[in-house]
Protein backbone atom coordinates (compact mmCIF):
# COMPACT_ATOMS: atom_id res chain seq x y z
CA UNK A 1 0.00 0.00 0.00
CA UNK A 2 1.29 3.54 -1.13
CA UNK A 3 1.02 6.32 1.41
CA UNK A 4 0.83 9.62 0.15
CA UNK A 5 1.81 12.15 2.40
CA UNK A 6 -1.54 14.25 2.73
CA UNK A 7 -1.90 16.79 5.39
CA UNK A 8 -4.65 15.16 7.04
CA UNK A 9 -4.03 13.62 10.31
CA UNK A 10 -3.00 10.18 10.53
CA UNK A 11 -5.36 8.15 12.97
CA UNK A 12 -2.19 6.91 15.21
CA UNK A 13 -1.93 4.88 18.04
CA UNK A 14 1.08 3.81 20.55
CA UNK A 15 2.27 2.12 17.79
CA UNK A 16 4.19 -0.95 18.49
CA UNK A 17 4.54 -2.51 14.83
CA UNK A 18 4.71 -1.40 11.39
CA UNK A 19 1.69 -3.04 10.87
CA UNK A 20 -0.18 -0.63 13.66
CA UNK A 21 0.44 2.22 11.04
CA UNK A 22 -0.76 0.29 8.12
CA UNK A 23 -4.14 -0.87 9.81
CA UNK A 24 -4.44 3.13 10.39
CA UNK A 25 -3.78 4.38 7.34
CA UNK A 26 -6.38 1.42 6.49
CA UNK A 27 -9.03 2.34 8.48
CA UNK A 28 -8.69 5.82 7.24
CA UNK A 29 -8.83 5.09 3.88
CA UNK A 30 -12.10 2.66 4.82
CA UNK A 31 -13.69 5.50 6.85
CA UNK A 32 -13.22 8.21 4.55
CA UNK A 33 -16.13 7.83 1.90
CA UNK A 34 -18.55 7.34 4.44
CA UNK A 35 -17.44 11.11 6.26
CA UNK A 36 -17.32 12.93 3.42
CA UNK A 37 -20.83 11.28 2.25
CA UNK A 38 -21.94 12.32 5.92
CA UNK A 39 -20.23 15.46 6.24
CA UNK A 40 -20.60 16.31 2.19
CA UNK A 41 -24.44 15.50 2.34
CA UNK A 42 -25.85 16.05 5.88
CA UNK A 43 -23.24 18.04 8.59
CA UNK A 44 -22.09 20.97 6.15
CA UNK A 45 -26.20 21.75 5.08
CA UNK A 46 -26.89 21.28 9.17
CA UNK A 47 -23.81 24.24 9.58
CA UNK A 48 -25.59 25.82 7.02
CA UNK A 49 -28.91 26.35 8.50
CA UNK A 50 -27.19 26.93 11.51
CA UNK A 51 -25.51 29.65 10.05
CA UNK A 52 -28.48 30.83 8.12
CA UNK A 53 -30.59 31.54 11.76
CA UNK A 54 -28.55 34.48 12.09
CA UNK A 55 -29.60 36.17 8.74
CA UNK A 56 -32.58 37.73 7.26
CA UNK A 57 -33.13 35.81 4.33
CA UNK A 58 -36.46 35.90 2.49
CA UNK A 59 -37.24 35.19 -1.17
CA UNK A 60 -40.43 37.08 -1.20
CA UNK A 61 -38.54 40.49 0.00
CA UNK A 62 -35.32 40.33 -2.19
CA UNK A 63 -35.34 44.45 -1.72
CA UNK A 64 -34.44 44.27 1.93
CA UNK A 65 -31.30 41.36 0.99
CA UNK A 66 -29.83 39.53 2.56
CA UNK A 67 -28.35 41.28 6.29
CA UNK A 68 -26.89 39.64 9.25
CA UNK A 69 -29.49 40.10 12.06
CA UNK A 70 -27.80 38.16 14.97
CA UNK A 71 -30.16 37.24 16.87
CA UNK A 72 -33.62 38.61 16.25
CA UNK A 73 -35.42 35.34 14.18
CA UNK A 74 -34.84 33.96 17.88
CA UNK A 75 -36.72 36.70 19.38
CA UNK A 76 -39.09 36.58 16.84
CA UNK A 77 -39.52 33.02 17.05
CA UNK A 78 -40.04 33.03 21.28
CA UNK A 79 -42.85 35.50 20.86
CA UNK A 80 -44.48 33.65 17.51
CA UNK A 81 -47.92 32.00 18.93
CA UNK A 82 -47.38 29.78 15.84
CA UNK A 83 -44.35 28.44 16.66
CA UNK A 84 -45.58 28.23 20.42
CA UNK A 85 -48.99 26.02 18.62
CA UNK A 86 -46.50 23.68 16.57
CA UNK A 87 -44.09 23.10 19.53
CA UNK A 88 -46.94 22.27 21.90
CA UNK A 89 -48.84 19.95 19.23
CA UNK A 90 -45.85 18.13 18.48
CA UNK A 91 -45.13 17.39 22.29
CA UNK A 92 -48.39 16.75 21.85
CA UNK A 93 -48.55 14.13 19.26
CA UNK A 94 -44.81 13.00 20.41
CA UNK A 95 -46.16 11.59 23.91
CA UNK A 96 -49.55 10.29 23.06
CA UNK A 97 -47.72 8.40 19.90
CA UNK A 98 -44.90 7.20 21.60
CA UNK A 99 -47.14 6.00 24.64
CA UNK A 100 -49.69 4.19 22.06
CA UNK A 101 -46.82 2.93 19.95
CA UNK A 102 -45.92 0.42 22.97
CA UNK A 103 -48.75 -0.16 24.15
CA UNK A 104 -49.94 -1.60 20.66
CA UNK A 105 -45.94 -3.09 19.92
CA UNK A 106 -45.74 -5.25 22.78
CA UNK A 107 -48.37 -7.06 22.69
CA UNK A 108 -47.44 -7.15 18.81
CA UNK A 109 -44.30 -8.60 19.77
CA UNK A 110 -45.42 -11.08 22.26
CA UNK A 111 -48.34 -12.37 19.50
CA UNK A 112 -45.23 -12.75 16.97
CA UNK A 113 -43.22 -14.24 19.25
CA UNK A 114 -43.82 -17.55 19.56
CA UNK A 115 -43.92 -20.27 17.12
CA UNK A 116 -47.27 -21.36 14.93
CA UNK A 117 -48.69 -22.51 11.52
CA UNK A 118 -49.33 -18.22 10.74
CA UNK A 119 -45.87 -17.38 12.11
CA UNK A 120 -44.76 -16.08 8.49
CA UNK A 121 -48.44 -13.72 7.58
CA UNK A 122 -47.50 -12.48 11.48
CA UNK A 123 -44.56 -11.68 10.18
CA UNK A 124 -45.59 -9.72 7.26
CA UNK A 125 -48.58 -8.44 9.53
CA UNK A 126 -45.43 -6.60 11.54
CA UNK A 127 -43.54 -5.34 9.08
CA UNK A 128 -45.89 -4.20 6.75
CA UNK A 129 -46.89 -0.97 8.56
CA UNK A 130 -43.45 -0.43 9.19
CA UNK A 131 -42.35 -0.56 5.49
CA UNK A 132 -45.59 1.20 4.27
CA UNK A 133 -44.69 4.75 2.97
CA UNK A 134 -45.87 7.42 5.40
CA UNK A 135 -47.30 9.24 2.97
CA UNK A 136 -49.58 6.42 1.88
CA UNK A 137 -50.24 5.81 5.18
CA UNK A 138 -51.49 9.26 5.87
CA UNK A 139 -54.02 9.13 2.66
CA UNK A 140 -55.28 5.56 3.64
CA UNK A 141 -55.90 6.64 7.08
CA UNK A 142 -57.73 9.56 5.81
CA UNK A 143 -60.16 7.61 3.54
CA UNK A 144 -60.50 5.08 6.11
CA UNK A 145 -61.64 8.06 8.69
CA UNK A 146 -63.39 9.75 5.71
CA UNK A 147 -67.07 11.36 6.89
CA UNK A 148 -69.62 10.00 4.34
CA UNK A 149 -67.61 6.71 2.75
CA UNK A 150 -65.25 6.06 5.59
CA UNK A 151 -65.65 2.46 6.76
CA UNK A 152 -64.79 3.57 10.38
CA UNK A 153 -67.60 5.37 10.57
CA UNK A 154 -69.49 2.66 8.73
CA UNK A 155 -68.21 0.21 11.54
CA UNK A 156 -69.46 2.44 14.68
CA UNK A 157 -72.35 2.81 13.00
CA UNK A 158 -73.29 -0.67 12.61
CA UNK A 159 -72.12 -1.42 16.11
CA UNK A 160 -74.29 1.07 17.05
CA UNK A 161 -71.48 2.95 18.90
CA UNK A 162 -72.37 5.96 17.49
CA UNK A 163 -75.36 7.51 16.15
CA UNK A 164 -74.54 9.39 12.85
CA UNK A 165 -71.48 9.15 11.02
CA UNK A 166 -68.56 11.27 12.80
CA UNK A 167 -66.77 14.07 11.40
CA UNK A 168 -63.19 12.85 11.80
CA UNK A 169 -61.23 14.77 10.02
CA UNK A 170 -62.97 18.43 9.94
CA UNK A 171 -63.92 18.22 13.66
CA UNK A 172 -60.39 19.76 15.65
CA UNK A 173 -60.68 16.74 18.49
CA UNK A 174 -61.60 13.90 16.61
CA UNK A 175 -58.66 15.23 14.01
CA UNK A 176 -56.23 14.87 16.88
CA UNK A 177 -57.58 11.03 17.63
CA UNK A 178 -57.70 10.38 13.81
CA UNK A 179 -53.64 11.34 13.39
CA UNK A 180 -52.95 9.66 16.86
CA UNK A 181 -54.42 6.54 15.21
CA UNK A 182 -52.44 6.55 12.36
CA UNK A 183 -49.33 6.99 13.67
CA UNK A 184 -49.51 4.51 16.13
CA UNK A 185 -50.73 2.04 13.41
CA UNK A 186 -47.62 2.73 11.44
CA UNK A 187 -44.65 3.13 14.09
CA UNK A 188 -45.93 0.29 16.86
CA UNK A 189 -43.97 -2.17 14.05
CA UNK A 190 -40.85 -0.21 14.84
CA UNK A 191 -41.46 -0.77 18.60
CA UNK A 192 -42.45 -4.72 18.39
CA UNK A 193 -39.67 -5.08 16.49
CA UNK A 194 -36.98 -4.23 18.47
CA UNK A 195 -38.98 -5.69 21.42
CA UNK A 196 -39.19 -8.96 18.99
CA UNK A 197 -34.89 -9.04 19.72
CA UNK A 198 -35.05 -8.75 22.93
CA UNK A 199 -37.26 -11.12 23.46
CA UNK A 200 -35.63 -13.75 21.45
CA UNK A 201 -32.29 -12.77 23.72
CA UNK A 202 -34.49 -14.20 26.49
CA UNK A 203 -34.06 -18.08 27.46
CA UNK A 204 -37.35 -20.09 27.47
CA UNK A 205 -35.56 -22.25 30.58
CA UNK A 206 -35.79 -18.75 32.92
CA UNK A 207 -40.01 -18.24 32.49
CA UNK A 208 -40.44 -21.77 32.32
CA UNK A 209 -38.34 -22.21 35.75
CA UNK A 210 -40.77 -19.50 37.30
CA UNK A 211 -43.60 -21.43 36.48
CA UNK A 212 -42.15 -24.42 38.07
CA UNK A 213 -42.03 -22.44 40.88
CA UNK A 214 -45.58 -21.29 40.50
CA UNK A 215 -45.69 -18.16 39.13
CA UNK A 216 -48.36 -17.16 36.84
CA UNK A 217 -47.87 -16.46 32.71
CA UNK A 218 -48.48 -12.44 33.69
CA UNK A 219 -46.48 -12.57 36.81
CA UNK A 220 -43.90 -14.10 35.06
CA UNK A 221 -44.32 -11.50 32.12
CA UNK A 222 -44.30 -8.74 34.27
CA UNK A 223 -41.45 -10.02 37.07
CA UNK A 224 -38.81 -11.78 34.48
CA UNK A 225 -39.56 -10.39 31.20
CA UNK A 226 -40.10 -6.98 31.43
CA UNK A 227 -37.26 -6.22 33.57
CA UNK A 228 -35.19 -8.18 30.67
CA UNK A 229 -36.34 -6.33 27.99
CA UNK A 230 -35.55 -2.84 29.76
CA UNK A 231 -32.43 -1.81 27.12
CA UNK A 232 -34.22 -2.75 24.21
CA UNK A 233 -37.50 -0.95 25.60
CA UNK A 234 -34.73 2.31 25.88
CA UNK A 235 -33.48 1.94 22.52
CA UNK A 236 -37.00 1.76 21.05
CA UNK A 237 -38.08 4.73 23.37
CA UNK A 238 -35.42 6.95 21.92
CA UNK A 239 -35.50 6.05 18.28
CA UNK A 240 -39.27 6.63 18.50
CA UNK A 241 -39.09 9.73 20.35
CA UNK A 242 -36.58 11.18 18.35
CA UNK A 243 -38.76 10.25 15.12
CA UNK A 244 -42.04 11.43 16.86
CA UNK A 245 -40.38 14.94 17.53
CA UNK A 246 -39.62 15.23 13.49
CA UNK A 247 -43.15 13.70 12.04
CA UNK A 248 -43.78 15.21 8.98
CA UNK A 249 -45.52 12.64 6.26
CA UNK A 250 -48.63 12.51 7.65
CA UNK A 251 -49.43 15.45 9.75
CA UNK A 252 -48.63 16.96 6.04
CA UNK A 253 -51.21 14.53 4.20
CA UNK A 254 -53.93 14.84 6.56
CA UNK A 255 -53.82 19.13 6.77
CA UNK A 256 -54.37 18.86 2.97
CA UNK A 257 -57.86 16.64 3.87
CA UNK A 258 -58.57 17.83 7.06
CA UNK A 259 -59.93 21.64 8.08
CA UNK A 260 -59.10 21.43 11.52
CA UNK A 261 -55.71 22.18 10.42
CA UNK A 262 -54.07 24.52 13.40
CA UNK A 263 -54.12 21.25 15.93
CA UNK A 264 -52.51 19.50 13.67
CA UNK A 265 -49.90 21.75 12.69
CA UNK A 266 -46.42 20.11 13.94
CA UNK A 267 -42.80 21.50 14.21
CA UNK A 268 -41.66 19.72 10.96
CA UNK A 269 -44.62 20.77 8.80
CA UNK A 270 -44.39 24.48 10.36
CA UNK A 271 -40.77 24.65 8.67
CA UNK A 272 -41.71 22.86 5.93
CA UNK A 273 -44.21 25.82 5.08
CA UNK A 274 -42.39 28.58 6.49
CA UNK A 275 -39.32 27.53 3.67
CA UNK A 276 -41.21 26.52 0.70
CA UNK A 277 -44.47 28.14 0.63
CA UNK A 278 -43.36 31.68 2.72
CA UNK A 279 -40.03 31.36 1.33
CA UNK A 280 -38.45 32.55 4.68
CA UNK A 281 -35.14 30.46 4.37
CA UNK A 282 -33.87 32.76 7.64
CA UNK A 283 -36.47 32.25 9.97
CA UNK A 284 -37.37 28.48 8.92
CA UNK A 285 -33.47 27.90 9.28
CA UNK A 286 -33.87 29.02 12.89
CA UNK A 287 -37.14 26.94 13.22
CA UNK A 288 -35.02 24.39 12.05
CA UNK A 289 -32.43 24.90 15.00
CA UNK A 290 -34.97 24.82 17.28
CA UNK A 291 -36.33 21.35 16.01
CA UNK A 292 -32.69 20.01 15.97
CA UNK A 293 -32.27 20.87 19.78
CA UNK A 294 -35.54 19.09 20.57
CA UNK A 295 -34.35 16.21 18.64
CA UNK A 296 -30.65 16.68 20.55
CA UNK A 297 -31.99 17.03 23.89
CA UNK A 298 -33.40 13.56 22.90
CA UNK A 299 -30.33 11.95 22.13
CA UNK A 300 -28.08 13.45 24.91
CA UNK A 301 -30.33 10.92 27.16
CA UNK A 302 -29.99 8.53 24.39
CA UNK A 303 -26.23 8.66 24.69
CA UNK A 304 -26.35 8.91 28.59
CA UNK A 305 -28.49 5.78 28.68
CA UNK A 306 -26.19 4.07 26.59
CA UNK A 307 -22.81 4.90 28.44
CA UNK A 308 -24.73 4.54 31.90
CA UNK A 309 -25.70 0.35 29.83
CA UNK A 310 -22.28 0.25 29.26
CA UNK A 311 -20.87 0.66 32.90
CA UNK A 312 -23.40 -1.61 34.72
CA UNK B 1 -31.31 -17.67 16.16
CA UNK B 2 -33.46 -19.69 18.40
CA UNK B 3 -37.39 -19.80 18.58
CA UNK B 4 -37.62 -21.02 14.93
CA UNK B 5 -36.87 -24.48 15.59
CA UNK B 6 -38.06 -24.10 19.17
CA UNK B 7 -39.85 -27.73 20.84
CA UNK B 8 -43.52 -27.16 20.88
CA UNK B 9 -45.24 -26.32 24.32
CA UNK B 10 -47.50 -27.69 26.12
CA UNK B 11 -50.60 -25.38 26.53
CA UNK B 12 -53.64 -24.84 28.11
CA UNK B 13 -56.92 -24.18 26.36
CA UNK B 14 -57.13 -20.20 27.83
CA UNK B 15 -53.35 -19.66 26.45
CA UNK B 16 -53.89 -21.08 23.00
CA UNK B 17 -57.17 -18.88 23.26
CA UNK B 18 -54.99 -15.58 24.27
CA UNK B 19 -52.38 -16.75 21.56
CA UNK B 20 -54.99 -16.87 18.72
CA UNK B 21 -56.68 -13.77 19.76
CA UNK B 22 -53.31 -12.08 19.51
CA UNK B 23 -52.59 -13.26 16.55
CA UNK B 24 -55.51 -12.39 14.82
CA UNK B 25 -55.68 -9.22 15.78
CA UNK B 26 -52.19 -8.92 14.74
CA UNK B 27 -52.46 -10.01 11.21
CA UNK B 28 -56.45 -7.91 10.86
CA UNK B 29 -54.79 -4.70 12.35
CA UNK B 30 -51.82 -5.44 9.75
CA UNK B 31 -53.20 -5.84 6.70
CA UNK B 32 -57.12 -4.43 7.06
CA UNK B 33 -55.66 -0.55 5.51
CA UNK B 34 -54.29 -2.00 2.39
CA UNK B 35 -56.62 -4.45 1.93
CA UNK B 36 -59.15 -1.65 1.82
CA UNK B 37 -56.92 0.04 -0.07
CA UNK B 38 -57.01 -3.15 -2.48
CA UNK B 39 -61.06 -3.42 -2.27
CA UNK B 40 -61.42 0.54 -2.96
CA UNK B 41 -59.27 0.30 -6.11
CA UNK B 42 -61.94 -1.92 -7.53
CA UNK B 43 -65.20 0.31 -6.42
CA UNK B 44 -66.33 2.40 -9.07
CA UNK B 45 -67.16 5.89 -7.89
CA UNK B 46 -71.03 4.95 -7.83
CA UNK B 47 -70.27 1.62 -5.56
CA UNK B 48 -67.89 3.99 -3.70
CA UNK B 49 -70.65 6.77 -2.50
CA UNK B 50 -73.07 4.53 -0.74
CA UNK B 51 -73.84 4.24 2.86
CA UNK B 52 -73.81 2.08 4.55
CA UNK B 53 -70.49 0.90 2.70
CA UNK B 54 -70.49 -1.65 0.50
CA UNK B 55 -67.50 -3.85 1.28
CA UNK B 56 -67.12 -5.72 -1.50
CA UNK B 57 -66.73 -4.38 -4.95
CA UNK B 58 -69.32 -5.74 -7.40
CA UNK B 59 -67.39 -6.47 -10.70
CA UNK B 60 -63.77 -6.93 -10.98
CA UNK B 61 -62.54 -4.25 -13.12
CA UNK B 62 -59.18 -2.94 -13.43
CA UNK B 63 -60.09 0.44 -14.77
CA UNK B 64 -58.91 2.65 -12.14
CA UNK B 65 -55.32 0.89 -12.56
CA UNK B 66 -55.80 2.02 -16.19
CA UNK B 67 -56.21 5.23 -15.28
CA UNK B 68 -53.41 5.94 -12.83
CA UNK B 69 -51.27 5.10 -16.01
CA UNK B 70 -53.27 7.16 -18.09
CA UNK B 71 -54.24 10.43 -15.98
CA UNK B 72 -50.36 10.40 -14.47
CA UNK B 73 -47.18 9.44 -16.05
CA UNK B 74 -46.76 6.96 -13.22
CA UNK B 75 -44.88 4.46 -15.26
CA UNK B 76 -42.35 7.21 -15.05
CA UNK B 77 -42.46 7.38 -11.42
CA UNK B 78 -42.26 4.00 -10.78
CA UNK B 79 -39.30 3.60 -13.30
CA UNK B 80 -37.75 7.03 -11.34
CA UNK B 81 -38.49 5.07 -7.69
CA UNK B 82 -36.65 2.13 -8.48
CA UNK B 83 -33.44 3.75 -10.46
CA UNK B 84 -33.33 6.39 -7.58
CA UNK B 85 -33.81 3.64 -4.78
CA UNK B 86 -31.74 0.78 -6.21
CA UNK B 87 -28.57 2.98 -6.92
CA UNK B 88 -29.42 4.92 -3.68
CA UNK B 89 -28.93 1.74 -1.70
CA UNK B 90 -25.68 0.48 -3.86
CA UNK B 91 -23.96 3.49 -3.19
CA UNK B 92 -24.69 3.46 0.62
CA UNK B 93 -23.91 -0.44 0.86
CA UNK B 94 -20.40 0.56 -0.92
CA UNK B 95 -19.84 2.93 1.26
CA UNK B 96 -21.01 1.53 4.69
CA UNK B 97 -19.17 -1.78 4.25
CA UNK B 98 -15.96 -0.42 4.64
CA UNK B 99 -17.11 2.11 7.31
CA UNK B 100 -18.49 -0.70 9.36
CA UNK B 101 -15.81 -3.35 8.50
CA UNK B 102 -13.34 -0.41 9.77
CA UNK B 103 -15.21 -0.07 12.97
CA UNK B 104 -16.15 -3.46 13.52
CA UNK B 105 -12.64 -4.75 13.27
CA UNK B 106 -9.57 -2.16 12.61
CA UNK B 107 -7.83 -0.26 16.06
CA UNK B 108 -9.47 2.95 14.70
CA UNK B 109 -8.63 5.79 17.17
CA UNK B 110 -11.43 7.21 18.82
CA UNK B 111 -13.79 4.48 17.68
CA UNK B 112 -16.48 4.96 20.10
CA UNK B 113 -16.67 8.97 19.37
CA UNK B 114 -17.12 7.83 15.68
CA UNK B 115 -19.70 5.92 16.82
CA UNK B 116 -21.62 8.44 18.79
CA UNK B 117 -21.03 10.50 15.95
CA UNK B 118 -22.60 7.64 13.45
CA UNK B 119 -25.95 7.69 15.74
CA UNK B 120 -25.57 11.20 16.04
CA UNK B 121 -26.27 12.25 12.40
CA UNK B 122 -29.09 9.71 12.44
CA UNK B 123 -31.05 12.60 14.34
CA UNK B 124 -30.62 15.38 12.07
CA UNK B 125 -33.66 16.08 10.98
CA UNK B 126 -34.52 16.15 7.27
CA UNK B 127 -37.04 19.40 6.93
CA UNK B 128 -33.60 21.16 8.22
CA UNK B 129 -31.42 19.99 5.79
CA UNK B 130 -34.12 21.19 3.11
CA UNK B 131 -33.03 24.98 1.98
CA UNK B 132 -29.09 23.95 2.07
CA UNK B 133 -29.28 20.80 0.22
CA UNK B 134 -31.50 22.66 -2.21
CA UNK B 135 -29.74 25.72 -2.68
CA UNK B 136 -26.79 23.65 -3.11
CA UNK B 137 -27.75 21.24 -5.46
CA UNK B 138 -29.13 24.41 -7.32
CA UNK B 139 -25.47 25.50 -7.54
CA UNK B 140 -24.45 22.19 -8.82
CA UNK B 141 -27.09 22.40 -11.60
CA UNK B 142 -28.48 19.15 -9.79
CA UNK B 143 -31.67 19.78 -9.21
CA UNK B 144 -34.44 17.52 -11.26
CA UNK B 145 -31.81 14.89 -11.59
CA UNK B 146 -31.11 11.80 -10.03
CA UNK B 147 -28.82 12.15 -7.79
CA UNK B 148 -30.32 14.94 -6.15
CA UNK B 149 -32.05 11.90 -4.58
CA UNK B 150 -29.57 9.65 -4.54
CA UNK B 151 -26.69 11.18 -2.50
CA UNK B 152 -29.21 12.55 0.71
CA UNK B 153 -31.14 8.75 0.59
CA UNK B 154 -27.41 6.92 0.67
CA UNK B 155 -26.70 9.74 3.29
CA UNK B 156 -29.05 9.62 5.18
CA UNK B 157 -29.80 6.05 5.47
CA UNK B 158 -25.72 5.51 6.30
CA UNK B 159 -25.65 5.35 9.78
CA UNK B 160 -28.25 3.11 10.24
CA UNK B 161 -26.40 1.20 7.77
CA UNK B 162 -23.36 1.23 9.64
CA UNK B 163 -24.49 0.20 12.88
CA UNK B 164 -26.78 -2.64 11.70
CA UNK B 165 -23.24 -3.98 9.89
CA UNK B 166 -20.97 -3.59 12.59
CA UNK B 167 -23.42 -5.55 15.02
CA UNK B 168 -23.23 -7.86 11.96
CA UNK B 169 -19.08 -7.92 11.78
CA UNK B 170 -18.73 -8.26 15.40
CA UNK B 171 -20.56 -11.07 15.71
CA UNK B 172 -18.17 -12.54 13.03
CA UNK B 173 -14.84 -14.92 14.78
CA UNK B 174 -11.91 -13.18 14.37
CA UNK B 175 -10.42 -16.70 13.98
CA UNK B 176 -11.59 -16.67 10.86
CA UNK B 177 -10.27 -14.01 9.24
CA UNK B 178 -6.86 -14.37 11.02
CA UNK B 179 -6.72 -17.88 8.88
CA UNK B 180 -7.40 -16.71 5.94
CA UNK B 181 -4.89 -13.91 6.37
CA UNK B 182 -2.42 -16.46 7.52
CA UNK B 183 -3.76 -18.37 4.18
CA UNK B 184 -2.02 -15.23 2.44
CA UNK B 185 -4.62 -12.91 1.76
CA UNK B 186 -4.88 -9.70 2.67
CA UNK B 187 -6.84 -7.97 4.90
CA UNK B 188 -9.32 -6.42 2.56
CA UNK B 189 -9.11 -10.01 0.68
CA UNK B 190 -10.31 -11.64 4.00
CA UNK B 191 -12.65 -8.79 4.27
CA UNK B 192 -14.22 -9.72 0.57
CA UNK B 193 -13.99 -13.74 0.93
CA UNK B 194 -14.63 -14.04 4.34
CA UNK B 195 -16.72 -11.32 6.59
CA UNK B 196 -18.82 -10.68 3.85
CA UNK B 197 -20.20 -13.97 2.49
CA UNK B 198 -21.15 -14.67 6.12
CA UNK B 199 -22.61 -11.62 7.48
CA UNK B 200 -25.29 -11.86 4.21
CA UNK B 201 -27.79 -11.30 5.73
CA UNK B 202 -26.69 -8.36 7.86
CA UNK B 203 -26.07 -6.93 4.24
CA UNK B 204 -29.03 -7.83 3.08
CA UNK B 205 -30.63 -6.62 5.94
CA UNK B 206 -28.85 -3.47 5.65
CA UNK B 207 -30.43 -2.91 1.76
CA UNK B 208 -33.88 -3.92 2.45
CA UNK B 209 -33.63 -0.99 5.06
CA UNK B 210 -31.85 1.56 2.66
CA UNK B 211 -34.20 0.58 -0.23
CA UNK B 212 -37.45 0.52 1.83
CA UNK B 213 -36.15 4.01 3.10
CA UNK B 214 -35.43 5.49 -0.15
CA UNK B 215 -38.45 4.40 -1.94
CA UNK B 216 -40.76 6.08 1.08
CA UNK B 217 -39.26 9.58 1.05
CA UNK B 218 -41.68 11.98 0.43
CA UNK B 219 -40.37 15.37 1.45
CA UNK B 220 -36.95 15.62 -0.76
CA UNK B 221 -38.89 14.28 -3.26
CA UNK B 222 -41.25 16.75 -3.42
CA UNK B 223 -39.11 19.62 -3.07
CA UNK B 224 -36.00 18.43 -5.24
CA UNK B 225 -37.08 16.90 -8.50
CA UNK B 226 -40.56 19.44 -9.36
CA UNK B 227 -40.42 18.46 -13.00
CA UNK B 228 -43.42 15.78 -13.51
CA UNK B 229 -41.46 13.80 -15.14
CA UNK B 230 -38.36 13.43 -12.78
CA UNK B 231 -41.49 12.68 -9.78
CA UNK B 232 -40.52 10.26 -7.80
CA UNK B 233 -43.99 7.49 -6.82
CA UNK B 234 -44.39 9.16 -2.89
CA UNK B 235 -44.93 12.40 -5.11
CA UNK B 236 -46.77 10.90 -7.79
CA UNK B 237 -49.52 9.41 -5.87
CA UNK B 238 -50.60 12.68 -4.05
CA UNK B 239 -51.07 13.90 -7.91
CA UNK B 240 -54.39 12.94 -8.66
CA UNK B 241 -56.26 14.57 -6.17
CA UNK B 242 -57.93 17.94 -7.17
CA UNK B 243 -58.54 21.01 -5.42
CA UNK B 244 -61.67 19.82 -4.04
CA UNK B 245 -61.89 16.21 -5.26
CA UNK B 246 -60.46 13.31 -3.78
CA UNK B 247 -60.95 10.48 -6.82
CA UNK B 248 -60.43 8.04 -4.07
CA UNK B 249 -60.96 4.74 -5.86
CA UNK B 250 -58.11 6.11 -8.73
CA UNK B 251 -55.85 7.02 -5.71
CA UNK B 252 -56.64 3.90 -4.04
CA UNK B 253 -55.59 2.27 -7.04
CA UNK B 254 -52.32 4.53 -7.25
CA UNK B 255 -51.75 3.91 -3.53
CA UNK B 256 -51.71 -0.11 -4.35
CA UNK B 257 -48.88 -0.17 -6.91
CA UNK B 258 -46.88 2.38 -5.21
CA UNK B 259 -46.67 -0.27 -2.37
CA UNK B 260 -45.85 -3.28 -4.31
CA UNK B 261 -42.45 -3.16 -4.26
CA UNK B 262 -41.92 -2.69 -0.40
CA UNK B 263 -44.63 -5.43 0.26
CA UNK B 264 -42.88 -8.16 -2.07
CA UNK B 265 -39.52 -7.27 -0.30
CA UNK B 266 -41.51 -7.71 2.86
CA UNK B 267 -42.96 -11.03 1.76
CA UNK B 268 -39.75 -12.31 0.63
CA UNK B 269 -37.30 -11.45 2.78
CA UNK B 270 -39.57 -11.19 5.79
CA UNK B 271 -37.81 -14.38 8.04
CA UNK B 272 -34.38 -12.79 7.37
CA UNK B 273 -34.85 -9.52 7.91
CA UNK B 274 -36.70 -10.13 11.16
CA UNK B 275 -33.84 -11.85 11.83
CA UNK B 276 -31.47 -9.34 10.97
CA UNK B 277 -33.40 -6.81 11.86
CA UNK B 278 -34.00 -8.19 15.62
CA UNK B 279 -30.27 -8.98 15.86
CA UNK B 280 -28.65 -5.87 14.39
CA UNK B 281 -31.42 -2.81 16.03
CA UNK B 282 -30.96 -3.67 19.73
CA UNK B 283 -26.95 -4.53 19.74
CA UNK B 284 -26.51 -0.86 17.86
Amino acid sequence: MTQKNIAVPVPRRKGRSKGDTSEGWLAFWLLMPAALLLCGVLLFPMLTTIRDSFFFNKLTEPFNGQPFVGLKNYVQMFGDPRFGTSLRNTLFFAVLTVGGSFLVGIPMALAAHNPSRVRGIARVALLLPWAMPPVMTGLIFAWLFNAQYGVFNDILVRLHIVQAPLLWLSTPGLAVVAMVVTIVWKTSSFVALIVLGGLQGIPRELTEAAEVDGATRVQSFFRIILPLLAPSLAVAFIFRSISAVQVFDIPYTFIQQAPAQGLLETLGVYIYRTSIEFLDFGYAATLSVALFAVSLAVTAIYVRFVRDGAST
Amino acid sequence: MSGETAAPERLSAGDKAVRWAGLTALIIGGFFPLVWMILTSLKTEAELQKFPVQYLPGALDAANYARVFSEQPFARFFFNSMTVSLLSTLLCIAVAVPAAYALARLQVWGRSALLTAVVAFSMFPVVSLLVPLFRLFRGLDLLNSYPALILPYAALSLPVAILTLVAFFSAIPRDLEAAAMIDGTSRVGALWRVVLPLSAPGVVTAALLIFVNSWNEFLLALSFNTKLDMRTVSVGVTLYQGEFAFPWPLIAAAVVIATIPVVALIAIFQRRFVAGLTAGGVKA
